[in-house]
């Protein structure tokens, strides 16, 4: 079932050039090859980009690559092809894509015809990734060493403290630390054995700070999307998390955020928005993006509605806030990044009873960025970031009513209440088309748009 | 015997205790003792008796329809994770005192806040596993386990020496040792001890406190010895593979089909009473290594050492000795849809087990009886071909 693919109109100038940036990241994955340099299927937000960065080991970032096939709406062929070697059409589709191709390339022994531009080349190494979620992490490349034995895997552990009601992180960081720094180590010693690449430890330390300074800036670069009217939405975000995910701790990445936030800048201070006249601010409150669907967006702005902000991919912090402590050892520095990272929203969670950190974030960014209601997407095959959304949306209903609405009571006396901000789930698939429907989701956001209006009212 | 009120044979206490799910728990609570519900089988048991608690393993209900977990719990969540929070949301596990909920799988992990905000309780405890068995994985788990021996603790006001563990983990090993006997029972051609029969069994086992199930199971061990006219020897021995399989429908269907089930990779089975935990003044370090490495579950990921087929050989070899120690003649893979640890390892071990000539039936399922038709269908067509 084809969907015409509506083309994006409001997007930045630092955001247009995207398309490019991922082109060249497959191609660069390619020139590698040819080299005789040394590739690396890569899951994002591992904690090992400075590593594989700072060892000249090529990533192939294997979600990137899913992605494109779905927006590309070539997936349905590699997805069908996984399906019959018997991997189920429930699992993650990312994985099942990516190993329906490998299927495809391995059976040939060369690239697919028509491959997404020019395919994903076969690797020299798997790096898997064991963390508190996202199964498919460490499975994907297990399942994917059958197909080619020959390659071997790693997986790193890099786990964070649960929100416990007896128990405060700060008691137990240091083995979660230890923990995902001796992961590290050993993911160190697997690239030197099967590289033959040596770290360079001093470019390591420089690359943990860059990706320190570059984390900081992204921090700040968003934090302008405050601003009314927003200067970049969440359509825009979807496309910047290019830099974010797949080029973190390069000199490339910083500069594409130093020039998106000159560009931001500039855009308030001639109060250039994403819609010329803003009525709803939206946040994207979870949930990956449908790849092939991105021109939603599209249809949210001819209602009105702008998305200032998202909590996904937003996988970055202010360093100064959290507030990590001075070590020497770039492993360590690493491993405090990330577990911090998680632990962000903890304390003001303890001072709010029933509240619970993921649903914090979600209030800050609420009054942050003057939210009027919140989307989320769940999609039907990833169990590592969907699960858990409905629940904290009704978290939040519960604990958290902002809106100031006037109702008429049957005296004809006027009076105010406070009721929580509107919700809207859309569903359907990060990769998989099949799950979509163009129609249900646009009578969706229509309802939700009315809603909005209501309490405007 | 059983210190319970129930009286009669060793199996058909089982039954009861099968289909009155915390049956004995309800009682022991009315006795003042704390009752701990787990999920999963990476929470120690060894543990929690050593506590004193009772250890309820949450089973959900393939015969009661999903109606009040939706609102909270994604659709996309495992269905059986689904079906036992749906069971607790209608009070079926109102006993409970606690919930030990393990880092699993994303359909556990991601839910634990989901139970503790709604059912409220006054213990909950995330137990984090590592996914890897490297040493600073087995280091990182023991730090885990103390954690979680210090909150049971605080819970509990006892203090858990480590000669309260090795007395646990003693009884734990008697309670595996006594299942494999029974196990051992379904090696004869017919089997004594029916397919149905021993998901009842392995059930109950899940609800009682440690010295309770080493009394039934030897009960029943007697019971099922002493059997001098078994059941119809039947023309396909069959082997079931999959996760939490808690109901007896899967194996009714088998077995009202001309077909015994003598043997199961299934993580109320073998999985679990297979591995012990070596008794040593670490008992700590006993657990984190039984759990971590001797565990076969696929969420635990294995480094590749050696050759492929080594490799291959260490994930499923268990699997090729049943099938031969237990003259297995065909295999029922039977996942749980939405099961991604499970749902990447199946091309893998179909191939393991086609490569020993033994046909493969699988099967991909919802956590409910509303599939039961399908189920008959492919199950008779299978042992049909099996001839």
């Amino acid at each position: 079932m084809a969907v015409p693919i509506a083309p994006r109109k409001k997007a930045t100038n630092a955001a247009s050039k995207i398309p490019g940036m991922v082109k060249s990241l497959i191609s660069e994955a390619h020139r590698a090859k040819q080299e005789g340099r040394p590739t690396a299927y890569s899951f994002i937000c591992s904690g090992y980009d400075e590593i594989i960065r700072a060892m000249d080991i090529t990533p192939i970032w294997v979600e990137n690559f899913a992605g494109v096939c779905a927006a590309k709406r070539e997936a349905p062929r590699f997805l069908e092809r996984a399906e019959a070697g018997n991997f189920s059409r429930s699992l993650c589709t990312y994985a099942t894509c990516g190993l329906g191709f490998d299927l495809l390339r391995e059976e040939l022994g060369q690239m697919p015809p028509s491959a997404p531009w020019g395919g994903q080349v076969r690797p020299d190494v798997m790096l898997g990734s064991g963390q508190m979620i996202c199964d498919p992490r460490y499975k994907w490349f297990q399942a994917a060493q059958q197909l080619m034995p020959d390659v071997p895997v790693y997986v790193t552990n890099a786990f964070y403290p649960p929100f416990e009601d007896d128990i405060d992180y700060r008691e137990i960081i240091d083995h979660y630390v230890r923990y995902m720094t001796e992961e590290l180590r050993g993911l160190v010693r697997f690239l030197e054995k099967n590289t033959r690449r040596k770290m360079d430890w001093d470019r390591l330390s420089e690359l943990v700070d860059l990706t320190d300074r570059t984390w900081t800036l992204i921090h700040n670069t968003y934090e302008l999307r405050k601003a009314v009217p927003t200067p970049m939405d969440t359509g825009d975000a979807m496309n910047t998390m290019v830099p974010v995910a797949f080029m973190m701790a390069t000199q490339q990445c910083y500069d594409f955020f130093t020039e998106l936030y000159a560009e931001l800048q500039d855009r308030i201070a001639n109060k250039i928005g994403v819609i010329p006249e803003e009525k709803y601010r939206l946040m994207w409150g979870g949930g990956l993006p449908s790849w092939f669907a991105l021109s939603d967006f599209n249809y949210f702005w001819s209602k009105g509605a702008v998305f200032p902000v998202e909590t996904t991919y937003r996988v970055i912090e202010d360093m100064a806030a959290l507030d990590i402590p001075r070590v020497s050892d770039p492993l360590e520095h690493i491993a405090w990044r990330y577990i911090k990272y998680f632990l962000r929203w903890h304390d003001a969670a303890r001072k709010r009873p029933g509240s619970h950190p993921d649903v914090e974030r979600l209030i800050l960014y609420i009054e942050d960025y003057k939210i009027d209601g919140i989307v989320i997407h769940e999609a039907f095959s990833c169990r590592s970031w969907h699960p858990g959304l409905l629940w904290q949306l009704s978290v939040l209903k519960k604990i958290y009513k902002p809106v100031p609405v006037l109702t008429l009571g049957r005296d004809g006396k006027s009076s105010q209440e406070y009721r929580e901000v509107p919700s809207l789930v859309l569903e359907s698939d990060i990769v998989d088309i099949s799950s979509y429907s163009e129609a249900d989701t646009h009578n969706r956001i229509d309802a939700f748009i009315a809603t909005l209006e209501s309490q405007k009212k | 015997m059983v210190k319970s009120g129930v009286t009669g044979e060793g199996l058909s206490i089982a039954e009861k205790y099968y289909r009155e799910y915390g049956y004995r728990a309800r009682e022991l609570k009315k006795q003042g003792k704390k009752v701990i519900g787990y999920i999963c089988a990476f929470v120690p048991l060894e543990m929690l008796s050593a506590a004193g608690v009772v250890p309820v393993r949450i089973k959900g209900n393939v015969r009661e329809p999903i109606t009040r977990a939706d609102a909270e719990m994604e659709t996309i969540v495992c269905p059986l994770i689904r079906s036992c929070f749906d069971l607790a949301l209608k009070g079926k596990y109102e006993f409970l005192d606690g919930l030990v909920v393990p880092h699993s799988c994303d359909s556990v992990t991601r839910t634990y806040d989901i139970w503790k905000s709604n059912l409220k309780l006054p213990f909950c405890h995330f137990l984090n596993v590592p996914h890897s068995t490297s040493e600073p994985s087995l280091k990182f788990f023991r730090a885990m386990l103390e954690l979680f021996r210090n909150s049971l603790e605080k819970f509990t006001g006892k203090e858990i020496s480590d000669r309260d563990l090795v007395r646990a983990i003693k009884l734990h090993n008697r309670n595996r040792a006594l299942m494999r006997q029974l196990y051992e029972l379904r090696k004869s051609d017919p089997p004594l001890i029916s397919g149905v029969e021993m998901t009842r069994v392995l059930v109950a086992a899940m609800s009682l406190p440690v010295d309770e199930s080493n009394s039934l199971l030897e009960s029943i061990i007697r019971e099922v010895k002493a059997r001098n006219k078994p059941t119809a020897k039947k023309s396909a021995r069959i082997m079931v593979i999959g996760a939490q399989v808690d109901d007896t429908a899967l194996m009714e269907i088998i077995e009202e089909n001309d077909a015994s089930v003598v043997i199961d990779d299934l993580c109320i089975g073998t999985k679990i009473y297979w591995p012990d935990v070596a008794v040593n003044d670490d008992p700590l370090g006993s657990l984190a290594t039984r759990y971590l490495e001797d565990l076969m579950c696929p969420r635990t990921y294995r480094d590749k050492t050696g050759t492929n087929e080594e490799y291959v050989e260490e994930r499923f070899g268990h699997i090729g000795r049943f099938i031969r120690e237990y003259k297995v003649n065909g295999v029922v893979l039977y996942i749980y849809k939405y099961c991604d640890p499970y749902g990447f390892e199946v091309p893998d071990i179909k191939r393991y087990i086609e490569a020993l000539n033994i046909p493969v039936l699988y099967l991909e399922d919802e956590y409910s009886l509303s599939s039961i038709g399908r189920l008959k269908t492919r199950v008779q067509a299978f042992l049909e071909i099996m001839g």
